[in-house]
Parts: C-alpha cells; sequence; structure tokens
C-alpha cells in the first residue's frame, strides 16, 4: 500500500534559514539518513522538498483555456514544505514513518515533532472518487 | 526546473464527486490522461498520484521515544489535496499553462471544472536527498 506522508508548516515560521549553519546541517543529515534507510528498506517510492511561499502561484481556467495566475496567494495557514511516498504493508508502518519524519531536529538539536498529514495513495488514480 | 500542480478541494467538496454521472466522470478522466499522454510525449512528465478521501487521513507526531502519536481527528483545513503532478519544463508559464488545462477538465454536463491548482516549483536539488522520479501509477 502507497502513503503519502506530508509536512506542513506554518506559513509564518517558514523561517529555516534563519537557523544556526550547525542545526541545518544536523537536520538535513537526518533527513538524508532517515531516506537512505527507507531506500534500503525499499519502502521509499518518491521524496521532494517544495520551494517557499513566495515563489508559488494558484492558476485558474479562463473560458478560452488560457490559463490565469494569481500571484495573491489565498491565506491557508498552513504550507507544504515537502513530502514522501512509502510504500509499506501497513498503515501503523506509514505512521511509524512519519513519527520518525516528525522528529526530526530543529534548532538546537531538540525534536521539531511537526505534524505530518498521513494519506493513503488511490489504487486506480482518480477512479475511486466516483 | 520541476513543478508541482496541486489540485485541491474544499473538504466538503470532495463528497460531490460521488454524484457526478459515470459519464461525466469519464470524461473528466478521458481528458486528464490525455493531458499526461501529451506531458509524457513532450518529455515534460514526470509523477501523477491521487489521494484517498478525507476519512481516510490522519495526523501523526512523533512522541519523545520516537513512536507516533496517531490523532483520528484531522485538523480544520479547509482545502483537501486531490492529487498532484510532477512537471520538468522550461519556464514558469509552462507549468502554469499545463496547471491552466488541468483546471479546464470537464466536469458534470461536460462543463470545465476550473478548479484553482496551485504550482510550486520543486527545491532542487531535493532538500531531504533521495529523488526517485518516474512514478505514474
Amino acid at each position: 500500500m502507497k502513503y503519502i506522508l506530508m509536512m506542513n508548516t506554518m506559513r509564518a515560521r517558514q523561517g529555516v534559514p534563519n537557523w544556526r549553519q550547525a542545526d541545518l546541517q544536523a537536520h538535513i543529515a537526518f533527513m538524508k539518513n532517515l531516506n537512505r534507510g527507507l531506500h534500503e528498506s525499499g519502502e521509499l517510492v518518491s521524496a521532494e522538498g517544495l520551494t517557499f511561499p513566495e515563489q508559488a502561484k494558484l492558476v485558474r481556467a479562463g473560458k478560452d483555456g488560457a490559463p490565469i495566475t494569481d500571484g495573491v496567494f489565498p491565506e491557508s495557514k498552513e504550507f507544504l514544505a515537502g513530502f514522501w511516498i512509502v510504500d509499506v504493508d501497513t498503515a501503523e508502518r506509514a505512521y511509524a514513518i512519519a513519527a520518525e519524519v516528525s522528529a526530526a531536529p530543529g534548532p538546537g538539536g531538540a525534536a521539531l515533532s511537526m505534524p505530518i498529514e498521513v494519506r493513503p495513495i488511490m489504487n486506480a488514480p482518480s477512479q475511486e472518487m466516483f | 526546473m520541476k513543478y508541482i500542480l496541486m489540485m485541491s478541494a474544499t473538504k466538503a467538496g470532495v463528497g460531490t464527486y460521488h454524484t457526478w454521472s459515470p459519464k461525466d466522470a469519464e470524461a473528466h478522466m478521458e481528458c486528464l490522461r490525455t493531458i499526461v499522454k501529451e506531458l509524457t510525449d513532450f518529455g515534460e512528465f514526470v509523477a501523477t498520484q491521487g489521494l484517498a478521501e478525507p476519512a481516510e487521513a490522519k495526523l501523526v507526531r512523533g512522541e519523545k521515544n520516537g513512536l507516533p502519536v496517531t490523532d483520528g481527528i484531522f485538523p480544520e483545513s479547509k482545502e483537501f489535496l486531490l492529487g498532484y503532478w510532477i512537471v520538468d519544463v522550461a519556464t514558469p508559464e509552462r507549468a502554469c499553462a499545463i496547471a491552466g488545462r488541468i483546471s479546464a477538465a470537464p466536469g458534470p454536463g461536460g462543463v470545465p471544472t476550473n478548479m484553482a491548482m496551485e504550482v510550486r516549483r520543486l527545491a532542487m536539488p531535493p532538500a531531504h536527498g533521495e529523488n526517485s522520479p518516474g512514478q505514474s501509477d
């Protein structure tokens, strides 16, 4: 079963560049190590990090199908910072991995305890919706 | 440059998909399949995934001992991710153009859904190491 683990941060707190260099390096080393372990166990499908909110756009199709881009991003409190897709035997295993991600070190090496949203991926994409 | 195109619905709106006629649903899916096929032909397609419904979502935090604490009650965010596409394109305008086409996919009665698509560039290199593109199932 495939699960997506989504790491959201508060928009106001997206201040990772303000971390001390040593804290940032410890955080990245933790994530690399975690990913290596998931890769070796055959559970990692993909992982991506996203750029900061100011680069985001909201797009809708106009009547002629041309894109209308909106520079003003809607005011949601949460903002996706990155995600992992894992292929695991049980939901509990997906939760355990999410907990590992959640415990990644932040400033001063303290666990961030970020909430991680865990959702199953559809088996036949989108057909299940209808 | 890689971009992620995220399709979100309001949590309340997710249930309305079940009211679509099979014909409308098929037309919608056919449009999305055509877009993916074209992106593949152009060499711009990286990945797409659809996500299961809100009822199956969990929120997880690691406890001090590293064990997961799962929360059955999902936080009250208005928006809910339905699925995403990752594309590898030359310009941000091209990413927005693709998002526009997806937004124009037909809904009930063949009327375009005009769903808002969030377009964001992926951090390069991937912020957290591993990256295996090409997932499309």
